[in-house]
């Protein structure tokens, strides 16, 4: 596990429980350089705790009004944040520091990306996000907020 | 002589008459596209006797087109006929299409009225997709808004 | 009728006398009309860029009956100069509430291009990555035939065409409109 920068583990999950889009990033705060710093087991781990959450969220989804379900599950010391969308979409958040409001906020402005992108008439719901656009503002608001 | 009252919610003690005999429009090409009697007034013609009088007039009209008593360069063709019986006005579009009333010999605002009928035309004929253009109007909506712009109360 | 008061006829139009809709509802409509052909024609651009000037065309011969009635506009335009400055002063105001500026006009004042700083027809859309689609797709195509169709009424027969897309990867989203011969009648208006 990194030292005392956090990292993150981000990942747009579909209805059909298929991944869309998937980004790593280090935390800026505190004078972190904004690279992440999985180990390789760490990394591959990141992909099956996210997976396994998708119970816990289902479980979930219902009993909150909210989108933001906020941390909907642990593993060892990492905790899983997710936002549903309306529309079954889930953004996941895997990292190993809680944080309430800034992931929050993260989670506000990735929903924001996520509604233009469902704008573009070539793209379906469900397919992969490939556009550059969307995964520099990703970046970018993960910087501004994580 | 018909008189109309129109209900509004402003305060007019004035009646405001509006008799209009009839409307016809022409395409293009001169061949009558839509012809409909409002009020009593005119005689009644067969709708052969209406071609003809839509394709006489198109041929009149180009004529006034080109000539003009006054030395201006260009002309706009007939616009308005008067007759003790009857005044027509007619305005043709930059389309090409033209527009007939006929009303009664004092009948004012006549423009404002033909305005109001291109505005219709342009709503309820051309924004249908599945108007043919330059062939007969058959539209309820036009006519239902026609007659409720022309004759209010019935 | 001078410039200036055809931007403010524009703006009066458009103020007081049109239905206002939902603009994503037209930017989603018109990107399914366009996302649909694609699939259709099968990638086809070619193709698809045809249908959609053929669309225009059938909307620009009845459009162009609203402009005149709502614009109450009398008088034909002198020249092309005076043509184009209404398209876009007021024609493309009225409908959506933009106004493409007039650039590169020919030395015959034959042909001139309008330059879109905005297109409310391609809001948040991202051409598919194919590598076809960014050399042969033009997205707003349909304007084109709007164009050619509405003129066609008023006796020009003009050539419309864009010559670059933001969307592409260009610039500039600039359309190159090109008059090909006033279309006289058996009756020609002026005495020439």
């Amino acid at each position: 596990m990194a030292g005392s920068s956090t990292s993150y583990y981000f990942v747009i999950i579909g209805t059909k429980d298929n991944p869309l889009y998937e980004a790593e990033f280090g935390s800026f705060k505190q004078g972190g350089d904004g690279i992440p710093k999985f180990r390789e087991e760490q990394r591959h781990m990141n992909q099956f705790i996210a997976h396994s959450s998708l119970d816990c969220i289902e479980d979930q989804q219902w009993a909150s009004k909210e989108m933001y379900l906020k941390t909907v599950d642990k593993f060892n010391n990492t905790w899983v944040s997710c936002f549903l969308t309306g529309g079954n979409i889930k953004f996941l958040l895997v990292h190993d520091t809680r944080s309430d409001e800034p992931i929050r906020q993260f989670f506000a402005d990735v929903y924001d990306l996520y509604c233009k992108t469902l704008m573009n008439p070539f793209y379906e719901v469900n397919m992969a996000i490939r556009s550059q656009t969307f995964d520099q503002k990703i970046k970018a608001a993960a910087k501004k907020y994580l | 002589m018909f008189l109309f009252r129109l209900r509004s919610s402003r305060v007019f003690s004035l009646a405001v008459t509006m008799v209009v005999y009839a409307v016809l429009i022409l395409n293009k090409a001169g061949g009558l596209i839509y012809q409909r009697d409002f009020n009593p007034g005119l005689q009644k013609l067969s709708s052969n006797d209406y071609l003809i009088l839509a394709g006489t007039f198109h041929g009149v009209h180009a004529i006034t087109s080109q000539i003009s008593p006054t030395n201006e360069t260009s002309s706009s063709g007939l616009e308005v006929l008067e007759s003790e019986n009857f005044v027509m006005r007619c305005f043709q579009t930059l389309t090409g299409t033209k527009f007939l009333i006929f009303a009664e010999p004092r009948q004012q605002n006549l423009d404002v009225v033909v305005r109001r009928v291109y505005e219709l035309y342009a709503d309820y004929v051309m924004k249908n997709p599945f108007y043919q253009i330059e062939m007969p109007i058959r539209s309820e909506g036009f006519d239902r808004h026609l007659t409720s712009y022309i004759k209010p109360h019935q | 009728m001078s410039s200036t008061s055809r931007a403010r006829l524009g703006e009066e139009v458009w103020k007081l006398r049109t239905d206002k809709i939902n603009a994503e509802l037209v930017t989603l409509t018109y990107g399914s009309v366009v996302a649909q052909l694609c699939k259709d024609l099968d990638g086809d651009y070619a193709e698809v860029n045809k249908q959609l000037d053929k669309m225009g065309y059938n909307i620009g011969l009845r459009l162009i009956e609203d402009f005149l009635a709502k614009s109450n506009m009398q008088q034909k335009c002198a020249n092309f100069r005076d043509t184009a400055d209404v398209i876009s002063k007021v024609g493309f105001k009225m409908f959506l509430n933009i106004t493409p500026t007039i650039v590169n006009w020919s030395s015959d004042n034959k042909q001139f291009s309008l330059l879109f700083d905005e297109n409310p027809l391609a809001d948040f859309v991202e051409l598919p990555d194919d590598g076809k689609a960014q050399s042969d797709l033009w997205y707003s195509n349909m304007l084109c035939g709007v164009i050619r169709g509405a003129l066609e009424m008023v006796q020009m027969s003009v050539d419309a065409h864009f010559v670059s897309d933001v969307l592409r990867g260009n610039d500039t989203t600039e359309m190159r409109i090109n008059l090909i011969r006033y279309i006289e009648d058996e009756m020609p208006q002026d005495d020439e």
